[in-house]
């Protein structure tokens, strides 16, 4: 094989590599950012009640994109204490991660213990608190895009 | 946070990067005399690659594989442009990657690393200060020259750099610092944060640290780093802008100061405004890297068909010159899509460790380093930014750098896993 011949395969080997890692590079992050749909990750990851511990069936709720929390009859998670607002609080999917929001409750929002001032970004093991409600946060974290 | 499904991507991306190497190696072997250690270059690569991969998917299931695809090409490119470059020193950095890969896997696969980091920082720190005290008096360049920087500690034909393993250590302090000063609660409460000296001192510690680098070692570059990746861990710890300002108002007036005292901060910003009346003197090398980039186009010259030797000592910080002139734009494009995914990935590690602050500082200040470190010397050499000495992160020749580099990488690998 004569030596034109052979600089010019090494160089194409070269460009179709570089591009083809390229290429495979973006291929991961578009499958695991943002291609997946938001029903891909319902039931995923759910909400258990640590206190007050009461009946069994009460305890856990899987997360849907949107749970929202609080007093009145119509939430995902009623909350049945006086501190706790009517719409108190959601999580949210948005972008591949949970956000925890407060809707302007009258006695805020915990997460780990300190009041949240925005919206939150949520992660595996977070403790959600409202009123004398705890609840903690488990995500599948096998299936989550970081 | 990647499951099995990311896992398989790896094989492809590592099998890609290797084909591009291995391209890479035989152009230059077609471009001069062949050197059979290159092959063995080639050959330590794959196995780095291969081992690392396998120890990581059996001891940290759920690390994410893009923090070791993307560095691992990085590497293996170093490796090529440096045969390209400066064959001289290949085997030396074949030697050093394997150190460094190992090294990494050792931080990555034991979980005390990260409480060591922790638990005994003043002892690190006051460890580290003592090594970048004893460059200052006993420090040397391997080169020999005596005007050149002497920021290496030697010791027969091993030499270290000292301020790179500081970065390290410095990161973990600065990360657990913060973390236990609980600025963002206290910024909620209306406690005043701005002027206690809890707050204030470890900012004018740190300047004052930067001084030191700067006038004894004249290492603007090292300085520079750690003084941003400082103010930025301060921001994110504290959510508080006045502390950055307050902080960039002092690297402006540090500025300002070292353009009247230090030749060599003169020199740089100099050039910068206006490199070409001296373009055969003391701006040769900003020029010809700015020729190297020029020449390159679009597609490059093609490995070992461009002439990035006129650019003194290319293999080190102006790898990055050479790269656009012998893989043009399109080298380019790959090595800044590289460093941004990484970014993302790394900040992506600290946006999942909400609950614990010295995790996520510490993998946000990390990231930050190698970041803030590529964007440095990347614009410095096309002459965005005042050239400031510092590495490539994984691409340049430089052993203590790229040994650096792979151990704040492990810290990340772990932290990906999830460090509970």
């Amino acid at each position: 094989m004569n030596i034109e011949l052979t600089i010019f395969l090494l160089r194409l080997l070269a460009g179709l590599s570089l591009v083809g890692f390229l290429l495979a590079l973006f291929a991961v992050i578009w499958r695991q950012g943002v291609q997946h749909p938001a029903a891909d990750r319902a039931g995923q990851g759910f909400l258990v009640r640590e206190q007050p511990t009461l009946a069994e069936d009460e305890l856990r709720c899987s997360l849907r994109p949107i749970v929202t929390l609080g007093r009145a009859a119509g939430n995902t998670v009623v909350i049945n204490d006086d501190f706790a607002s009517a719409s108190h609080a959601r999580i949210v999917l948005e972008g591949g991660r949970w956000w925890l929001e407060d809707r302007e409750s009258r006695n805020g929002t915990q997460l780990n213990g300190e009041t949240i001032h925005r919206r939150t970004i949520l992660a595996d093991g977070d403790e959600i608190g409202i009123g004398k409600y705890r609840y903690r946060l488990h995500l599948n974290q096998e299936n989550m895009a970081s | 946070m990647v499951g099995s499904r990311g896992q398989g991507n790896v094989w492809l991306l590592l099998l890609l990067a290797g084909a591009f190497i291995f391209a890479g190696m035989a152009l230059i072997a077609t471009a001069r005399s062949p050197r059979a250690d290159q092959w063995t270059s080639f050959a330590v690569w794959i196995l780095c690659a291969l081992g690392a991969a396998s120890v990581l998917r059996w001891r940290l299931p759920s690390h994410d594989p893009l923090l070791l695809a993307l560095p691992m090409f990085l590497s293996g490119w170093g490796l090529v442009a440096i045969e390209r470059l400066a064959p001289a020193f290949a085997d030396r950095q074949t030697l050093w990657l394997a150190i460094s890969v190992l090294a990494m896997l050792g931080v990555a696969v034991f979980p005390q690393v990260l409480r060591w980091l922790r638990g005994y920082r003043y002892s690190l720190l006051a460890a580290a200060l003592l090594l970048l005290g004893a460059t200052i008096v006993l420090g040397r360049n391997p080169s020999g020259l005596d005007f050149a920087p002497r920021l290496w500690l030697g010791a027969g034909a091993f030499y270290f750099q000292p301020s790179e393993i500081m970065k390290v250590i410095l990161v973990a302090f600065m990360a657990s610092y913060l973390a236990e000063q609980n600025l963002t609660r206290r910024a909620r409460n209306n406690e005043p944060t701005g002027l206690s000296l809890r707050l204030v001192g470890p900012i004018l510690l740190m300047w004052l640290l930067s001084m030191v680098i700067l006038v004894w070692q004249r290492d603007l570059g090292t300085a520079m780093l750690f003084f941003i990746v400082f103010l930025l861990l301060l921001y994110l710890s504290s959510g508080d802008p006045r502390l950055v300002l307050g902080g960039a108002l002092l690297v402006l007036v540090a500025g300002v100061v070292a353009y009247q005292l230090f030749d060599v901060v003169q020199l740089r910003v100099d050039i910068w405004l206006d490199p070409w009346p001296e373009a055969d003197g003391r701006a040769y090398q900003i020029v010809q890297s700015l020729m190297a980039f020029a020449a390159g186009g679009i597609a490059g010259t093609g490995v070992g068909m461009g002439s990035p030797g006129y650019i003194p000592v290319v293999h080190s910080d102006f790898v990055f010159a050479a790269i656009a002139e012998e893989w043009g734009l399109l080298g380019v494009i790959a090595i800044l899509s590289s460093f941004g995914v990484l970014a993302w990935r790394g900040l992506g590690i600290a946006l999942n460790h909400q609950g614990s602050a010295f995790h996520k500082l510490l993998a946000a200040g990390l990231t930050m380093t190698l970041l803030v470190q590529a964007l440095m010397i990347m614009a410095g050499v096309l002459k965005l930014l005042p050239l400031t000495g510092v590495t490539l992160p994984f691409i340049s020749y430089g052993g203590s750098s790229l040994f650096a580099c792979h151990i704040m990488l492990g810290l990340l690998l772990r932290l990906s896993a999830g460090a509970r």
